[in-house]
């Protein structure tokens, strides 16, 4: 599941980076895609804005398959408290922009997994293929807007990584 | 507004002596190493930054108003001197304590870490003298 995880987040990194390159955030003094999976990051008590944080939730693996068919819900948390110079009056479209952005690096939906533990880093023999989001509804708190979008993963479960 | 006729080194040096009369503890705040360029394991999880620690004091660690929230986690406050937070961010080279703080892992105290929940700052004539952290126990340490 792990080489799943891993490809669709650099993936979805990758594709970022070239359809908004200014989406971006400074990450321990580096700047990188506005694009993160919480897990993989330092705990922090702040919801980072205007960035796009992957958290893995449910698991489930289909055995009735000639290799195990595993799904992996991901949520696509994002959220934005506009631009302080427009006193935030522009949230609602900055919120839209980054719909479209999740729409647009989810697409297409399938890429070759990889195998990101060993150096170099090698190309799998399947693919991995997500579903498009699920958007849910804007929570709104103050001048801050946040969605959380759903996707599910799926993936083969080959027989090295077993 | 700042003071420049040396007004605000007053209660500077009133917040450290009253520190110090408290007890004045040292205690570590971990800082992660700055992520390599063109590594994506830090980003999946792969390996780990390089952590610092340095020495921030005096502090006074209380429990005076602590809480336990619903998950367990129990909440306590950090008086720490202004004095011993800009000596570390002016040698660490930060732009400012919001970013030190922002930065940091969390504090160790007694050898616990500590994650760092909020951060405010205590300020007159235009300067700050201290700085009050709001700190969580890890989920281990709760039950």
């Amino acid at each position: 599941m792990e080489n799943a995880k891993d490809t669709f987040y650099i993936t979805l990194r990758n594709r970022l980076a070239a359809l908004n390159p200014d989406r971006t955030m400074v990450m321990r003094g580096l700047l990188r895609p506005g694009i993160l999976v919480e897990e993989n990051e330092i705990v922090s008590a702040e919801m980072p804005r205007d960035v796009f944080v992957l958290r893995w939730k449910d698991a489930a693996v289909d055995m009735q398959q000639p290799l195990a068919l595993t799904k992996l819900q991901c949520e696509v948390v994002y959220g934005t408290d506009g631009n302080a110079d427009n006193a935030a009056m522009d949230r609602g479209r900055l919120l839209t922009a980054m719909d479209a952005e999740l729409a647009g690096i989810l697409n297409p939906g399938h890429a070759v997994k990889m195998n990101y533990a060993q150096e170099p880093v090698t190309a799998m023999s399947t693919s991995l293929f997500w579903s498009d989001a699920a958007y849910g509804p804007i929570v709104s708190e103050r001048e801050h807007l946040q969605r959380t979008a759903t996707v599910e993963v799926f993936s083969y479960e080959e027989p090295e990584e077993r | 507004m700042n003071d420049t006729n040396g007004r605000a080194l007053g209660p500077t040096r009133v917040a450290d002596s009253l520190l110090r009369s408290l007890g004045g503890q040292s205690v570590l705040l971990r800082l992660p190493g700055v992520a390599t360029a063109g590594d994506d394991t830090e980003q999946l999880g792969l390996s780990v930054p390089v952590f610092q620690d340095v020495t921030i004091g005096p502090v006074v660690y209380r429990k005076l108003r602590p809480t336990v929230e619903t998950d367990g986690t129990i909440r306590a406050e950090m008086l720490v001197s202004s004095t011993a937070i800009e000596k570390q961010v002016g040698s660490l080279q930060f732009d400012s304590a919001s970013v030190f703080f922002a930065q940091a892992v969390g504090v160790i105290v007694d050898g616990v870490l500590m994650r760092i929940e909020s951060v405010t700052v205590s300020e007159l004539f235009g300067k700050p003298y201290l700085y009050r952290l709001e700190l969580a126990t890890p989920l281990a340490l709760t039950t």
